[in-house]
């Protein structure tokens, strides 16, 4: 089976699993079918159709497992809120038009991924600015600066300033990467750079701490952090650097503890939630209690206990930071394994995506761009079983977030279009030596710039 | 460049599969404990959600409905305060008491006389229905007792002494479940107690009604004799307390007229031991043998007893205590045959459309006396009625056996009690009542089972 015709096939389960998740909610809460479920259903067809075609037509070599996997984690998202509340749904269902839309822009205006190289210093800016929006026009929502009102319409600048920061550092990165790797002197025996070529390092660091000071948005912060630094690794096959990246990290975060009360607050309840379970500890404490709940098996779609009588959900912000506890207790463990193992098999196409690129550009922006993905659902389902401090970020994808689906859509066709290129590279480097009648080994060309 | 991707890629594939391990740790391993988290309320949430059985009366009068709100299940007691003694309450602040909280597991659907078809509930996501409960209650018998009763502190209970099945039981002070969340702070702060159900939770001194016992025990053990009928006291010569003379006169006399000195002799003659032993066989010292619990009736231990105790204890003083049921209970061997059944307020288990899921079947408790013993006892009861203390229990038409009992107070006014059951020649309902610091048994109690037993015999 071809490479296209496979998306279409992994697009259908998920096409049954909508129609049927939105059946079952649906009868169960006005115990009667209609026909919404079956118009939930059409429309993802029609959605995630014109996204197959339009891809099967802009980016015809790419990866067939992500587009089905987005949908399938997109739908399955839209079920849930569904489940919630249905005018949320609604809208989260309109906000993935405008992620197709944007996904289908992308991959017709980024036809070459070196026009983004070039353009590196404008998109690095804007992604800066981006974040200075936040910082200076958000307005203050659960102690974190992320919403940014423009009329009626308020979005979170940042979640498309992470991937502008990446393809700028990526792109950067390239520059830099040769006198990276050079190292003049040792210390200790090992290998170090000479110190001005810190400054990458240092200028991410500073950054990420500027988001936790004047965002006050942990999540971001460590997401971006964490990112940049993998992409500092990739690029300069050093350890030393995540070293030195991770001993910065902790120590900006200790002392950023001490000053800053919301900082404090976050690792407090995440050490001790059960010192004050009504209180400060009540949202991770309800999130544990309806993981519990749900079990091995889970307790079926929209038979779980979400909400109280008067329609307010019993653990705040469900439908966005702690989607994945609705998850847990309405499909179990089976349920939320799936979710993670969807989250794997994207991040493991895109790592493949990576290997395989030629140039160090594309290799570095996938590898940013799924780090940046990675991360995000770790540090969200990490922080709402209680694995790690809670950070207020989306669930990619899953979410109920106007400005979460539409970057994350457009992540996805940024990961597409590399995907594309990098396959089109192989069949071109195939077919040249086959004229010319000898076999080209397989080594990555650097392209310096 | 390959390597550094591949490591990165293996620390990302660790971070997720210590996902899958932290979160198979709370969702499993970690659950049991996460559900039953005193901060966990999730458990009683979901159980307002079930349409909770309906409790009805043996008579088909709705004792407990439900009405909706929201996707809650909210309980309503169309009888007000008539039926708080034994039904109790279902809260979401205060939790459970009385038939709602013993049968809970039944009204709230998860036992497993339901069988399947609770699954079937869950899978076709309907509302999750409770069993219905039918009680052994009879309202009309219930409201006389009540209103017999009136606003007098005290208890009446009314049993089918053949089964067991509690006809009527009604306490006073008592509360209006409908109103619970808000009189709660009154309720627990009042001094006369009203969450107290005085039928089976009081502990009274007996007094004169004990005599039923020891009249029992006199009887079967051969202290006193019987002759062709009538009962003789074997010649006692008796000056009764307060300076009351009554001459020569047989046990029946002393019985009827509930003369204190003549049992104490005869007490006296049988021992604490023989006395004890009875008691026991009459369900002293025993827990009521029923889910709905209560205090324990007591008598004092034997060993400890001098002749004065004994004495005292003869005639119901001292140190006996005794519940309305456990009198009840008592009575109910006289007109049992000698025999007492074990108490029952529920008669059957059913779901939504009648089927019977568990009928309670009558079961004997106790045997204190011989078929013989326990008529004789009978008549010198039927004697109280027509000719002694107890006349004012006395029916148009029908034979009421009884005795009356007024148990001394220190500084207080006197218990008020009453025993008895009707017919005598096939009793169909027995009746114990107290009244606290009524009065006098004959004039106070007496009446309050005449109306109770009028109501059960449909007069």
């Amino acid at each position: 089976m071809s490479l296209r015709n496979r998306e279409l096939v992994f697009l259908i389960p998920a096409l049954i699993l909508t129609t049927l998740g939105f059946a079952l909610v649906y009868t169960q809460k006005s115990s009667a079918l209609s026909l919404t479920s079956l118009t939930y259903g059409a429309l993802f067809l029609v959605l995630f159709l014109i996204a197959h075609i339009g891809r099967r037509f802009l980016a015809p070599e790419a990866d067939p497992y992500l587009l089905p996997v987005t949908a399938l984690l997109s739908t399955l998202g839209l079920v849930v809120l569904y489940r919630i509340n249905e005018s949320l749904a609604l809208k989260q269902a309109m906000w993935l038009v405008v992620g197709l839309v944007a996904f289908l822009l992308v991959l017709v205006f980024v036809r070459d991924l070196e026009v983004l190289r070039r353009f590196r210093y404008p998109i690095g800016i804007l992604g800066l600015l981006l974040l200075l929006l936040t910082a200076v026009l958000a307005r203050e929502v659960n102690g974190a600066r992320l919403w940014v009102d423009i009329g009626p319409v308020h979005f979170q600048p940042g979640e498309l300033g992470k991937i502008l920061l990446v393809l700028f550092f990526a792109a950067y990165l390239v520059d830099i990467r040769e006198v990276l790797t050079v190292s003049t002197h040792r210390v200790l025996g090992v290998p170090l750079p000479p110190f001005r070529y810190l400054a990458p390092l240092l200028t991410i660091w500073a950054l990420s701490m500027a988001l936790m000071i004047f965002v006050k948005d942990l999540g971001t912060s460590l997401l971006f952090f964490g990112a940049l630094l993998a992409l500092l690794y990739v690029a300069t096959g050093r350890l030393f650097y995540v070293l030195v990246g991770l001993v910065l990290f902790l120590a900006g975060a200790t002392v950023l503890y001490f000053i800053f009360p919301h900082v404090q607050a976050r690792i407090d309840v995440w050490l001790h939630p059960w010192r004050d379970p009504s209180g400060k500890g009540y949202q991770i404490v309800q999130s544990l209690f309806a993981l519990a709940a749900g079990g091995l098996f889970g307790r079926g779609l929209g038979q779980g206990y979400l909400k109280f009588p008067s329609g307010k959900t019993i653990i705040p912000n469900l439908e966005t930071d702690f989607i994945f506890s609705a998850i847990g207790e309405e499909l179990g463990l089976v349920g939320a394994f799936g979710v993670i193992l969807l989250y794997m098999i994207f991040v493991h196409r895109g790592f493949r995506i990576a290997v395989r690129a030629r140039d160090d550009f594309s290799r570095l922006l996938t590898t940013g761009l799924v780090s940046i993905f990675a991360l995000q659902a770790f540090l969200i389902v990490g922080g709402v079983i209680k694995l790690i401090p809670l950070t207020g970020i989306t669930l990619p994808f899953v979410s109920y977030g106007g400005s979460s689906i539409v970057a994350n859509f457009i992540l996805l066709a940024l990961l597409l279009r590399t995907s594309d290129s990098v396959a089109r590279k192989e069949k071109a480097l195939e077919q040249a030596p086959r004229a010319a009648g000898k076999q080209q080994p397989r080594k990555p060309t650097i392209e310096a710039a | 460049m390959d390597k550094p991707l591949r490591r990165l890629f293996l620390f990302f594939a660790l971070l997720f599969v210590a996902l899958l391990v932290g979160l198979t740790y709370v969702q499993v391993w970690a659950a049991p404990k996460l559900k039953t988290n005193p901060s966990n309320t999730r458990a009683i949430e979901q159980e307002m959600r079930v349409d909770r059985g309906l409790i009805y009366s043996a008579d088909g009068v709705e004792l407990a409905v439900n009405h909706q709100e929201g996707q809650d299940f909210l309980r309503d007691y169309p009888q007000g305060d008539l039926t708080s003694p034994w039904l109790g309450y279902n809260s979401r602040q205060y939790g459970r008491a009385g038939i709602e909280r013993l049968y809970n597991e039944e009204l709230s659907g998860q036992s497993g006389l339901l069988g399947i078809t609770s699954y079937w509930d869950q899978l076709l996501s309907k509302t999750h229905q409770g069993a219905d409960l039918k009680l052994t209650i009879n309202m009309k018998v219930q409201r006389a007792a009540a209103e017999a009763l009136g606003n007098r502190k005290g208890a009446v209970v009314a049993l089918n002494p053949k089964t067991g099945a509690v006809l009527a039981m009604i306490s006073y002070p008592r509360y209006d479940p409908n109103k619970l969340d808000s009189i709660w702070q009154d309720l627990n702060a009042n001094p006369d107690k009203p969450l107290l159900n005085r039928a089976i939770q009081g502990l009274y001194p007996p007094g004169s009604v004990f005599k039923i016992i020891v009249a029992g025990a006199a009887l079967q053990t051969g202290t006193v004799f019987t002759d062709t009928g009538s009962v003789m006291a074997g010649g006692f010569v008796v000056h009764n307390y307060g300076g009351n003379t009554y001459g020569d006169h047989d046990f029946t006399t002393a019985f009827a007229s509930s003369i204190n000195t003549t049992f104490a002799r005869v007490g006296v003659q049988m021992g604490a031991d023989t006395l004890a032993g009875y008691a026991a066989d009459f369900g002293f010292g025993k827990q009521p043998p029923w889910s709905l619990g209560g205090a324990t009736s007591s008598f004092p231990a034997p060993a400890g007893m001098d002749k004065a105790h004994v004495a005292q204890a003869s005639y119901g003083q001292g140190e006996v205590l005794a519940t309305p049921l456990q009198i009840a209970l008592a009575a109910s061997a006289i007109a049992n045959g000698g025999r007492i059944m074990k108490p029952y307020l529920v008669d059957q288990v059913l779901d939504r459309s009648k089927k019977v899921l568990q009928q309670t079947k009558p079961e004997s408790w106790l045997t204190p006396l011989s078929a013989e013993t326990a008529a004789m006892v009978r008549d010198l009861m039927v004697k109280v009625v027509t000719s002694g203390t107890g006349t004012r229990a006395a029916l148009n038409g029908v034979q009421v056996a009884g005795k009356t009992g007024t148990a001394e107070i220190a500084n207080a006014e006197p218990h008020a009690w009453f025993a008895g059951f009707a017919p005598a020649a096939d009793p169909q309902v027995v009746v114990a009542v107290l009244v606290e610091n009524g009065g006098t048994g004959g004039s106070v109690a007496a009446p309050i089972a005449r109306a109770v037993i009028a109501a059960a015999l449909g007069l």
